[in-house]
């Protein structure tokens, strides 16, 4: 390690959410009941679509926002009555929210002024974060003055400046264009694995979720839907809304009739073996269907979208519709129908009351997805 | 729209000649009779021809009248107006904007009235309160029967008195309470990021700190141009300084520029002297716009980069 990686290290502290409730009157319950534990030092992803929560959450860990009920536990000591400045909690915010008429310094350094420290050690701390952030050159520039990643770095570097046990994002690479967008990613993960603070990343953006997280919290109406690894909630939803929320273009759902043997499309079509009898809801990704002559599932091609590096069909099946993504150069006749294979380990069932995965579905010598046991 | 046709070219310039003719004219008619003798004057009428009597009508002014202690009273309630106002504008917006109180659009809609019902429609009901501002009190104790109470168990009504008519804070506070600054703050706050207030919460400061450190600093252009506009409308008050101050020693020297014309008929006034007078008081208010342009622009655009 060099001596700017040990510099700035937090003591990373566990987050804990105990029946945690938001409501801001009898009619508008933002989040009805939330239980969760982050473990110190994770990168952790709250990951949903506008509206559910996941903003309102982190601003009542930051303490901006008051709790309706329960507890929050920082480092093993409730904060839900603290004012933000004694919780330990650093924020980065989605429009930087720099203060336009202090310098970058000035920026960097206001917390550390507030709290009392001397203008010496304040010095020495600016100049540590701006050589790790790659703002030495801009210390004496207002914000005004700066690029957007600029202006992001510097947020950055006042919310670690203060060596905070926890780090707390707020869509903060959401105004930035799509090639600083990943730049940018590529150095939180870095400044993640150099400062260890326990960091919660509010976002809806499924790259940077599945990217920067070590478990992702996706949230629906200000419930969990899942809280797993990126790849365990890839390759197994534990609901249809995480099944369609991750992956681009999303999962497949088609309805699916058991009939004690096979699970049948509406016009008859069998497309898996199962035992079971019922309705249910059938998700297969884009990129586990293949195009193949002979074979068995036929749909009618109806739109293809060329996007180099693979090709996207919009086909329709017994009425449904139906993504799948070739590789390049695939020999497809727009005009002719298709004919199908799914893949079938890669299969997946949803109830069709609940919406929730039903695990061991096919395959009995696969084992459960650790997801889906935690949350039954 | 910006038309590029010859003759409304002429047309705007001979306009525009007209315009600074109006507004010049009897500048330059102050000016050119201050420098003329009062001989002059009678024998000439107003003097369209300056002369050279300028600073001995002026020290006349400075020393035979007392304008020079009115000035000082004029400034007194001016600049007092203008921190007063610009303090409690700041204040309210502040609260207004930045925290979550009940009916605040009801408060906003009462402050803003204000504005619809200026001092000279209220001049009347102010004066009798500036002659006794426990007024408004006796009157509610006696309208909700209280003072009857109060009489019962202690023997008297409550009636309590105090004026403050012809001293400086009479006459500046009915200038202050005024709805036009608190608009021009609410909307300057609600031009900043949202997340600023939180940021600084995040960073530890609280209400105050944000107050001093992150808001007033952003303020400041809207700040001091609040603070001249409402220097300068305290500087040329006229109708509520007449009537909140009675001794020539507590007036403002705009009334006292006023009071320079004598009140026996048939004696013709000293108008060199008199529009002498004028220029002095005129000074401090074309000095302030002179160095401060830059803040009243930006106070009547209302609006900052």
């Amino acid at each position: 390690m060099t001596a700017i990686d040990t510099a700035i290290r937090a003591a990373a502290a566990d987050i804990e959410l105990i029946g945690v409730t938001k409501a801001y009157d009898a009619k508008t319950v933002v989040i009805p009941q939330l239980d969760v534990a982050l473990r110190p030092g994770e990168f952790t992803v709250v990951l949903g679509p506008s509206g559910c929560g996941k903003s309102t959450l982190l601003q009542m860990i930051a303490g901006l926002e008051r709790v309706s009920g329960g507890k929050i536990l920082i480092g093993g000591r409730e904060v839900q009555n603290l004012e933000p400045k004694h919780r330990g909690c650093a924020m980065v915010f989605q429009n930087y929210a720099l203060y336009p008429h202090m310098t970058v310094a000035e920026n960097m350094a206001y917390s550390l002024k507030v709290a009392g420290v001397s203008k010496a050690e304040r010095a020495e701390r600016v100049a540590t974060v701006a050589k790790m952030l790659g703002l030495a050159d801009f210390l004496a520039r207002k914000p005004g003055q700066l690029s957007g990643g600029q202006r992001q770095r510097v947020a950055i570097g006042r919310a670690i400046i203060r060596e905070p046990g926890v780090l707390l994002f707020d869509e903060p690479l959401s105004n930035l264009d799509a090639q600083l967008r990943h730049d940018m990613r590529v150095e939180l993960a870095d400044l993640h694995r150099r400062i260890g603070a326990t960091s919660v990343f509010v976002t809806h953006d499924q790259v940077e979720a599945m990217t920067l997280a070590d478990r992702i919290l996706i949230l629906n109406k200000g419930h969990i839907e899942q809280f797993d690894t990126p790849k365990a909630i890839y390759h197994h939803p534990a609901s249809i809304f995480v099944a369609k929320f991750i992956g681009s273009p999303p999962m497949n759902i088609l309805a699916v009739t058991g009939d004690g043997s096979a699970l049948r499309l509406a016009d008859g079509q069998v497309v898996a073996n199962f035992a079971g009898k019922g309705s249910f809801q059938l998700g297969i990704r884009p990129e586990d269907i293949t195009v193949k002559a002979g074979g068995p599932i036929k749909a009618q091609i109806r739109y293809r979208e060329d996007l180099g590096s693979h090709e996207i069909l919009e086909a329709d099946i017994a009425g449904q519709p139906l993504r799948i993504a070739t590789p390049f150069g695939a020999e497809i006749d727009p005009t002719s129908t298709l004919s199908l294979s799914f893949s079938q380990a890669r299969l997946h069932l949803f109830d069709n009351g609940t919406s929730r995965a039903i695990s061991n579905a096919f395959d009995q010598t696969k084992s459960a997805p650790a997801s889906v046991k935690e949350y039954q | 729209m910006v038309e590029n046709a010859r003759s409304i070219n002429i047309a705007a310039s001979i306009l525009l000649i007209i315009g600074i003719v109006y507004i010049v004219g009897p500048l330059y008619l102050t000016l050119s009779t201050a420098s003329q003798s009062y001989e002059y004057m009678l024998r000439n009428g107003l003097a369209w021809v300056p002369g050279g009597e300028l600073f001995a009508n002026m020290g006349k002014v400075i020393n035979d009248t007392r304008i020079p202690i009115q000035m000082l009273n004029s400034m007194i309630v001016a600049f007092s107006n203008a921190l007063a106002t610009c303090a409690l504008s700041f204040l309210s917006a502040y609260a207004i904007v930045y925290f979550r109180i009940r009916w605040a659009g009801v408060v906003f809609a009462l402050i803003l009235a204000t504005i619809m019902l200026p001092l000279d429609i209220r001049v009347i009901t102010t004066y009798q309160v500036a002659s006794n501002i426990f007024s408004p009190l006796n009157a509610v104790l006696d309208v909700t029967g209280l003072n009857d109470l109060i009489a019962n168990a202690f023997g008297a009504p409550v009636h309590l008195e105090l004026s403050v008519l012809n001293t400086h804070f009479g006459l500046i506070a009915p200038l202050v309470a005024h709805g036009t600054g608190t608009f021009l703050f609410r909307q300057f706050f609600l031009t900043l990021p949202k997340d600023l207030f939180k940021a600084a919460r995040m960073d530890g400061a609280g209400p105050i700190r944000f107050l001093f450190d992150i808001l007033l600093p952003l303020a400041r252009t809207s700040v001091a141009s609040l603070f001249v506009l409402t220097f300068l409308s305290g500087w040329t008050q006229y109708l509520w300084p007449l009537v909140g101050a009675s001794t020539p020693d507590m007036q403002t020297a705009v009334v006292g520029l006023a009071r320079l014309v004598p009140d026996a008929d048939g004696q013709v006034p000293d108008f060199p002297m008199i529009m002498a007078g004028a220029v002095l008081v005129s000074l401090v208010p074309l000095s302030m716009i002179a160095l401060l342009q830059r803040f009243l622009v930006q106070g009547l655009v209302l609006s900052e980069k």
